[in-house]
């Protein structure tokens, strides 16, 4: 009853630049805590980011530009992507809709791009006429092979109006 | 000599070594060994061992808590039975719930009763929050136990979310798509976020696995956990709030006849902190 | 062992740091609160028995449901074609909805933020605590807060065409208004919503808006997320 508790030993323990030993050990195991949690969040971090994916190569082949007739938009289907040729040359744009990733669907007779999912509605070369949609859909990079066939690049977006010259 | 009935049979179990070393007490008839039931009891130490009678009318809960409750049960049980023919593999999925539909006996009752808890969870928790609201159930001291109440909201959403694209059908993958999608909006983290949950770019078998893991054992232990925390607090706030608008119609009377007060200063004085 | 130094014993851990302490002793008896107190049953049997009476019926409901209501199963998942329209989770429909109109910033990530937040906050605002009328003191200067709050709103969702939320914002307005200038001597409808305070309109409204949009985006959109009619 007498012997008041919690006493700390105070003229020991203080030093010189006022901080006593306790509060000294309190910060070491406070932070060496604090930098093991964030260890061990960034070692699972890194564990849960996949380094290998297996999906789909990004780059194909489409033919000769001879099998796609001027003022034509084809529907490559398993790549998800349009190729369109107009008269001055070939543009590649994605199917996926910018707003939420559903697939659209090309409508010749409205010669338009239109999302089932929200309604977002696009020209042919990708432009936005009516949202919810936020971007236009991007274009990807086209290349003429040394053996005269196409090729699409899905992973090099180009800006819109490039077109590839044939 | 007649044979003893059951109820005398049962008394005899109570009061043997064997039952009282199972359930720490033997037969509960007095209020004591009633509370000893409840507080002697892992599972039932959560709740009160006395409750209010208004609180058990119907007409004061709904039992809307309870019945989340109860759907979470049988969602657990149904949902390991399922997890017994479910292999959460692009290739398999699929089939395993035209398996469970043609197969498996009693394989459609079983997944058709998991959806139709899940669907309901959704519905009565939403239900069970509103009540609360209404009834002014979220006021001090139950503050806490309403933000517990939200993340309850939240782990239900995703679990019934999670559970959405295992069965790998168009509705399941679409659903995702755009649920997924939604969160490569997050500034700044958005897209990291995204990847990580599906690990990928695309919704395929890490995303089906990843789905599966969250939705069979992440979430349903945090669930399970803040569910604990949930009843835990009912308890320590005061039980459940109900009719607490009608008693504070009533005036609280102090009684202080016979009281004689005496302010006193206890302290430590300079002259004990020099004896120190 | 004085009896002063009893005093000091479970007034607090560190009586270092903080000697002064101020004690009430009484001599005789404590003030005593005689509050009603209410009935009270023990838990077991009478929480018990309930619980496992209505877990019981309500499990039975649910088979004899799950029985003749099959979950529904569709075509095997296929990456390249979106079924049109692309329906999320019933729950999610709403959201759905507001993400037609609205940016996916805002609908997807800014306004499911603010309802959790929102949530969360409600018990540390004294406003709700405390519950009075919203319309009971300074009518003036609330009545105009109020409406600038459902003009922003308004202007908002009106730019986006959201309709499903305008209607019930407007309805709810009026509701607001007409508890506002309803003499003290109204109907039962009036002196209720009379009584109501600020944390009930606001959520009563967000129910009726969250409701709007789920109904819609259920029953009422098809192809391209376009209205239609449901049993047509």
């Amino acid at each position: 009853m007498s012997e008041p508790e919690n006493q700390e030993p105070k003229s020991k323990a203080e030093d010189s630049t006022g901080i006593n030993r306790r509060d000294f050990f309190n910060e070491v195991a406070g932070g060496a805590m604090g930098v093991a949690a964030v260890g061990a969040g960034i070692v699972t971090v890194k564990f849960i980011s996949p380094n290998v994916l297996f999906e789909p190569p990004s780059s194909f082949r489409i033919g000769p530009p001879e099998d796609y007739p001027i003022n034509s938009v084809t529907t490559l289907t398993d790549q998800l992507t349009y190729l369109v040729r107009t008269p001055q040359g070939f543009y590649a744009e994605t199917m996926i809709c910018q707003h939420l990733g559903c697939i659209t669907a090309w409508h010749p007779n409205a010669n338009l791009i239109e999302c089932p999912c929200h309604g977002s509605r696009y020209k042919r070369d990708g432009a936005i006429v009516r949202g919810p949609t936020p971007r236009p859909l991007p274009h990807f990079a086209m290349r003429l092979m040394p053996d005269g066939t196409l090729l699409i690049d899905k992973s090099d977006i180009v800006p819109m109006p490039q077109i590839l010259k044939v | 000599m007649a044979y003893p009935s059951r109820e005398q049979w049962l008394e005899r179990l109570r009061n043997t070594r064997v039952w009282k070393s199972v359930f720490r007490r033997g037969p509960a008839r007095t209020n004591r060994t009633r509370s000893l039931a409840i507080f002697g009891n892992l599972f039932l130490h959560v709740v009160p061992a006395k409750v209010r009678e208004k609180s058990l009318r119907v007409r004061a809960t709904y039992y809307l808590g309870s019945f989340a409750f109860f759907l979470f049960i049988v969602l657990t049980v149904t949902g390991i039975l399922l997890m017994l023919y479910y292999h959460p593999a692009a290739l398999e999925a699929y089939s395993d719930m035209k398996d469970l539909r043609f197969v498996v006996s009693n394989g459609v009752l079983l997944r058709n009763l998991h959806r139709l808890a899940a669907q309901t969870m959704v519905l009565v928790v939403f239900w069970h929050m509103y009540h609360v609201f209404y009834r002014g159930g979220y006021r001090p001291p139950r503050e806490f136990n309403w933000v517990v109440g939200v993340v309850l909201l939240l782990l239900t959403l995703f679990l019934s979310y999670t559970g959405y694209l295992l069965p790998w059908d168009q509705l399941a993958f679409w659903a995702i798509t755009v649920g997924t999608n939604i969160i490569g909006y997050v500034p700044l983290v958005g897209h990291r976020t995204r990847f990580l949950l599906l690990g990928g770019n695309i919704i395929g078998e890490n995303a089906l696995l990843r789905f599966y893991v969250l939705h069979c054992v992440i979430l349903p232990l945090l669930a399970g956990l803040f569910i604990a925390v949930h009843f835990w607090r009912i308890q320590k706030d005061g039980g459940l709030s109900v009719g607490e608008s009608e008693e504070r119609k009533e005036p609280l009377s102090v009684e202080a006849t016979q009281v004689e007060q005496e302010t006193v200063t206890v302290g430590e004085s300079d002259e004990r902190k020099e004896q120190l | 062992m004085s009896e002063k130094n009893s005093y000091e014993v479970g007034f607090g851990s560190d009586a270092v740091k903080n000697p002064q302490r101020i004690v009430f002793i009484t001599k005789k008896t404590s003030a005593k609160v005689k509050g009603a107190q209410p009935r009270q049953l023990m838990s077991y049997p009478h929480v018990v028995l309930r619980e496992i009476i209505a877990f019981e019926i309500f499990t039975v409901a649910l088979v004899v449901v799950a029985l003749f209501w099959d979950a529904p199963l569709e075509q095997l998942a296929n990456p390249l074609l979106t079924p049109n329209p692309a329906k999320a989770p019933w729950y999610f429909l709403g959201l759905q909805e507001l993400l037609h109109y609205l940016p996916p910033v805002v609908a997807g990530v800014l306004i499911p933020t603010l309802v959790v937040v929102g949530l969360v906050v409600i018990p540390y605002f004294d406003v709700n605590i405390k519950g009075e009328p919203l319309w009971a003191s300074n009518r003036r200067r609330r009545l105009a807060a109020f409406m600038g709050g459902v003009a922003v709103l308004l202007i908002v969702f009106g730019i986006h065409e959201a309709f499903d939320v305008v209607v019930p914002t407007v309805a709810f307005a009026a509701l607001a208004l007409a508890a506002y200038f309803a003499p003290p001597q109204g109907g039962r409808l009036m002196r209720y919503l009379r009584a109501q305070p600020l944390s009930w309109w606001i959520m009563s409204w967000f129910i009726a808006v969250s409701l709007t949009l789920t109904l819609v985006g259920t029953f009422f959109r098809g192809p391209g997320w376009s209205l239609v009619w449901s049993w047509r």
